[in-house]
């Protein structure tokens, strides 16, 4: 299976015009991915401040409405639309065909920003409508967002990058409709929270929708960002594949707290896991770089990825008491969170200077400092990208800590960092493009 | 393709016609040492994309190929090359054409090049 092939020979002659800002017509306007990383950015920040004021319960009780609030700030108003962000950018790159509507990646965005507050807002304070109308919000943004990504990934000639995100964005629309059930039954209570149910919803999302779209883009950007050209990528095309054929298993032994399914489904996405990690050591040992900042994100994401397979094992083999075995539960998801979190924050100092980048070219902004041509490198500064990532990684390492040792503190001050490290990426990559921006501005100031 | 290196040649030029296309194949360099893939910070020059340049009475076709296939970032490249040589040219016809054949190997690398990816030592 080929990453993607590209076409033999294409030629750029004087008629062919300006390329659009993102490197082709197909691409969306640039406010389209920005809009939706900028949100994803105070998503961030908010989601280290719920985890700071919802430690305790996180602590004691993962189910409770605090906690539960808490969580889907992170999985919906940062992860959610973070990933939502990148793939309407890069699905209509790899599938060569634009979105449905820009209009509908418009209402998208709104629609995730609507669900990503009404929704924790509903569970934390209530009133019992705002969850019903979160849920109805969210199960109708991701229905239009299945529609509009569904033209650039319907090409046939996309490869792993198509087809992963094809499957990706299937398990979005699987995990809203159960989340949906949820803040519809709230009344009724015909479809209780167990734990076994709240596993399976939480690793349909984390696995499922953010972890494959996650595993299937990095086969395509990596080898990009390092330089690196593999003689094969069967480590990449094998992870996307396990990934696929395995959560749904595992999601159907929790739902249904069938241990054989869940045994099997979980061995199946923990081999799909290390083939993710095992592309990774292909990429950077066929590297033609060295190795720079995304990749001490990179490495960092891996190393919560390994935590998270090293505690599901640990829940599956060990037997332990059930507070223990809470505890355990609640840091696997959490290290996954972590896992999915730094490779996000990582990859945004890729994707949005690339796509300021095009777009400030478009405007004319064509130099940097110096007078030397504009480089992504002028659009945000390293110092702070550097201090993101000590504030991110150990914001997330004293979460998962704090939940294993049910310590709220440690939780609480690991919040705190995460929220401090919303706040720099944000502020960082929001501040490079305007400065750069600025340039034009004062050049053409008479 | 020819695998011609895109270094003007050194031969004294034998008339009119040969002293115009060295000074066309100087131009065409000169203006793609301008054309920078953001991301390395290196001109494509430098980075050994430019396969061929070939000058003709009017026209020039410039082969050169990308690091990476599918790279929405340096599937710009050919275009800014192509403006940039024609705004380097603009009584010809400029016309760039990206190849991937032979593939782009970090051999292709100036020593520059080399030292700025670290791939090198420095000097």
């Amino acid at each position: 299976m080929t990453v993607l092939d590209p076409p033999a020979r294409t030629t750029v002659a004087p008629s062919a015009g300006p390329v659009a800002p993102g490197g082709g017509p197909s691409v969306p306007p640039a406010s389209v991915p920005l809009s939706f990383l900028a949100a994803a950015g105070v998503g961030l920040a908010l989601f280290g401040v719920a985890v700071w004021l919802a430690a305790d319960r996180l602590v004691a009780a993962p189910t409770h409405p605090g906690a539960v609030a808490a969580v889907h700030v992170g999985m919906l108003a940062f992860l959610t639309t973070a990933v939502l962000g990148a793939v309407h950018q890069f699905a209509p790159v790899v599938g060569r065909r634009p979105l449905r509507s820009v209009l509908a990646a418009r209402l998208t965005f709104v629609g995730m920003v609507a669900t990503a507050w009404l929704l924790p807002s509903g569970f934390a304070h209530g009133p019992e409508g705002l969850v019903a109308a979160g849920g109805v919000v969210g199960a109708a943004t991701v229905l239009v967002t299945a529609w509009n990504l569904s033209a650039p990934l319907s090409g046939r000639d996309g490869g792993v990058p198509v087809l992963g995100l094809r499957l990706s964005v299937g398990f979005l629309v699987v995990t809203v409709a159960f989340g949906l059930v949820y803040a519809l039954d709230r009344q009724a209570g015909w479809f209780p929270l167990l734990p076994h149910r709240v596993l399976a919803h939480a690793h349909l999302g984390l696995v499922g929708w953010l972890g494959l779209t996650y595993v299937t883009v990095a086969e395509k950007l990596w080898p990009m960002f390092l330089l690196a050209h593999r003689p094969r990528a069967r480590a990449g095309a094998a992870a996307v594949a396990l990934l696929a054929t395995g959560v749904p298993v595992l999601a159907l032994g929790l739902l249904l707290d069938v241990v054989a399914l869940t045994w099997t489904g979980g061995l199946v996405v923990a081999a799909g896991l290390v083939s993710h990690l095992a592309s990774l050591a292909t990429v950077v040992v066929h590297r033609r770089r060295s190795l720079e900042l995304l990749h001490a994100f990179l490495f960092a994401s891996a190393a919560f990825l390994v935590a998270a397979l090293v505690l599901a094992a640990l829940v599956g083999l060990v037997p332990v008491g059930t507070v223990v075995r809470g505890r355990l539960v609640a840091a696997e998801v959490a290290a996954l969170t972590a896992w999915l979190g730094l490779a996000v924050v990582g990859h945004v100092h890729k994707i949005v200077p690339f796509v300021a980048y095009t777009a400030l070219r478009a405007r004319g902004v064509t130099t940097g400092p110096g007078g030397r041509p504009l480089l992504f490198g002028d659009l945000f500064h390293p110092g702070a990208a550097r201090l993101a990532l000590v504030l991110a990684t150990a914001g997330f390492a004293a979460a998962l800590v704090g939940l294993l040792v049910a310590r709220a503190t440690v939780l609480a001050a690991g919040g705190v960092a995460v929220a401090a490290a919303g706040i720099v990426v944000t502020a960082n990559l929001a501040s490079g493009p305007r400065r750069a921006g600025a340039q034009l501005t004062s050049r053409s100031t008479p | 393709m020819s695998d011609a290196s895109p270094s003007a040649p050194t031969d004294a030029p034998a008339s009119t016609d040969d002293w115009i296309r060295e000074q066309r194949h100087a131009a065409v360099l000169a203006a793609l040492g301008q054309v920078w893939d953001p991301e390395l910070g290196l001109d494509v020059v430098s980075l050994g994309l430019v396969y061929d340049v070939r000058i003709g009475a009017a026209s020039v076709d410039i082969d050169m190929t990308l690091t990476t296939p599918g790279c929405p970032v340096s599937e710009q490249l050919p275009a800014q090359a192509q403006a940039a040589v024609q705004a380097a040219l603009p009584d010809v016809a400029v016309s760039v054409h990206v190849v991937w054949e032979p593939p782009w190997t970090p051999e292709r690398l100036s020593p520059m090049a080399l030292e700025q990816l670290g791939l090198a030592r420095r000097r």
